[in-house]
């Protein structure tokens, strides 16, 4: 689904990201681990071109991204991304926040796209917040409506952006389960998180990010009882 | 008092001379809210050419520009431009109101070109990437999420830029334009009193500053509804 090929990018004279290629499957549940400032969120940001890669190429469903030709703003409609910070947008109610999307792109009627707002709403425990403010709403409910947000263009591939890491800890648990029911569900999905039992549990491939490089790959198997490299040995042994 | 009133009434009443000052005021009005149609709408094209220009090589031209023309205006007096825009554009003009709207707009516009830039540039990056990511173009999250939210930050600068705008256009008289200032002057000069006509004068623009200000505070409360 996507192919991406000697993927690099740099900021200026810091590379930090070094010729990678990754395939993502359709049905992937990936998660990307690896120490902070490795290039997980350079790396995922790359897939949906927030950042332009300096060279190589995003694949997207037979499309080459990186091309200057190609229409960033249709395929970016088929990537869902939910941020760290959430960044639902504070002038808008909890419902217009999730139609106006479908609505201005896809023309949808705004009944259709209430419905499904609605229906997903309440698949995340949301259904009474859709007249709330994102200001009136927890941490967890934000994220929650940020992920149901991207669900509303009916993505076929979701990236995660350590969704967790800004929520208080008891909140963490209600957003994990809403993306663990996405990945039942069949979603392909790509995940920067430092939620190793996540990782573990829901993940069919795990990327160590290390120093601009996949430094391992592999299942949660492999990853986490059989790890190779000394550069994995020591992040796992730092967060486990 | 009553002898107060008896020369407000010699003064203004008798003279017939408050139809004058009603003509000042009017005049003064229209400068006002000319210049500031003027300065928002190409001030806020300044703005967004600017926020386009910004790290797109094809555009630097158009964002020197821009930058040139809110440096040169913001770094010359009022008073200055005006008497340029009389006496060297468009010198023996007829119509002077309207250059007097077009000079005082063409300053106010610099000013708000930077009000409205930092009321852009003050909505958190995060949001302009969540609207991209949702497939979309730059200018529909400009218009959709970016721009509601400048406003709440554009609204009340553009609102102290007018107060201060009504202030500033009592140099018009120098050029022989016949605002409130100037009918001030006049009524002084005619009826010799010295007193009474700046007093009024004094009053009316204190009176529109005050206005303002809490309209202002109206619209202010409006726009911050949802933040609770
Ligand atoms: N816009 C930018 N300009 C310059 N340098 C940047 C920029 N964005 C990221 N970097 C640098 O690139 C490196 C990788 O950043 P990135 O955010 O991808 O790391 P990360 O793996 O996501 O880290 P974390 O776990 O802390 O989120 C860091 O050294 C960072 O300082
Ligand atoms: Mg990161």
């Amino acid at each position: 689904m996507i192919n991406v090929k000697q993927l690099t990018k740099r900021f200026g004279d810091l590379v930090v990201l070094d010729r990678i290629d990754v395939e993502i499957d359709k049905g992937d549940v990936i998660c990307v681990i690896g120490p902070s400032g490795a290039g997980k969120s350079t790396f995922l940001r790359c897939l949906n071109m927030l950042e332009t890669p300096s060279s190589g190429q995003i694949i997207f469903e037979g499309n080459d991204l990186t091309d200057p030709k190609v229409n960033l703003n249709l395929h970016r409609q088929r990537m869902g991304m939910v941020f760290q910070q959430f960044n639902l947008f504070p002038h808008m109610t909890v419902m217009d926040n999730l139609t106006c999307a479908p609505i201005m792109l896809k023309k949808e009627p705004k009944e259709k796209a209430e419905a499904r707002a609605r229906e997903l709403l309440r698949r995340v425990g949301l259904e009474d917040r859709a007249d709330a403010w994102p200001s009136q709403l927890s941490g967890g409910q934000k994220q929650r409506v940020a992920i149901v947000r991207a669900l509303c263009m009916e993505p076929d591939v979701m990236l995660f952006d350590e969704p967790t890491s800004a929520l208080d800890p008891e909140m963490v648990g209600e957003v994990l389960e809403v993306m663990k029911n996405l990945a039942k569900a069949g979603m392909t999905m790509v995940v920067v998180t430092h939620e190793m039992g996540f990782a573990r549990e829901v993940a069919n491939r795990i990327l160590f990010l290390s120093d601009g490089a996949i430094m391992e790959e592999g299942t949660p198997q492999a990853i986490f009882q059989n790890p190779q490299c000394d550069r994995l040995k020591g992040f796992l042994a730092k967060v486990l | 008092m009553s002898a107060w009133l008896t020369t407000l009434h010699q003064t203004f009443i008798e003279t017939g001379y408050w139809r004058q000052m009603l003509l000042g005021l009017q005049n003064t009005i229209m400068i006002t809210l000319g210049a500031l149609c003027i300065g928002v709408a190409f001030g806020a094209i300044l703005a967004i050419c600017k926020y386009f220009s910004e790290g797109n090589r094809a555009l630097r031209p158009l964002e020197i520009l821009c930058d040139t023309y809110t440096t040169v205006i913001r770094g010359i007096p009022m008073m200055v431009l005006l008497l340029v825009f009389f006496f060297v554009v468009f010198s023996g003009t007829r119509n002077k109101l309207g250059v007097c709207i077009l000079a005082f707009g063409l300053n106010s516009a610099a000013y708000v070109a930077e009000i409205v830039r930092s009321g852009i540039n003050a909505v958190d990056r995060g949001q302009m990437e969540a609207g991209r990511s949702l497939g979309m173009s730059k200018l529909q999250a400009m218009r959709k999420v970016i721009m509601p939210q400048a406003i709440r930050n554009i609204l009340p600068a553009i609102g102290n830029e007018m107060i201060a705008l009504v202030k500033e256009t009592s140099v018009a008289g120098y050029v022989g334009v016949m605002d409130l200032t100037k009918m001030g002057e006049r009524a002084k000069s005619i009826t010799f009193d010295a007193v009474n006509p700046l007093l009024v004068v004094a009053v009316t623009y204190l009176i529109i500053v005050l206005g303002l200000t809490r309209l202002l505070g109206t619209v202010e409360r409006r726009l911050n509804r949802d933040k609770r």
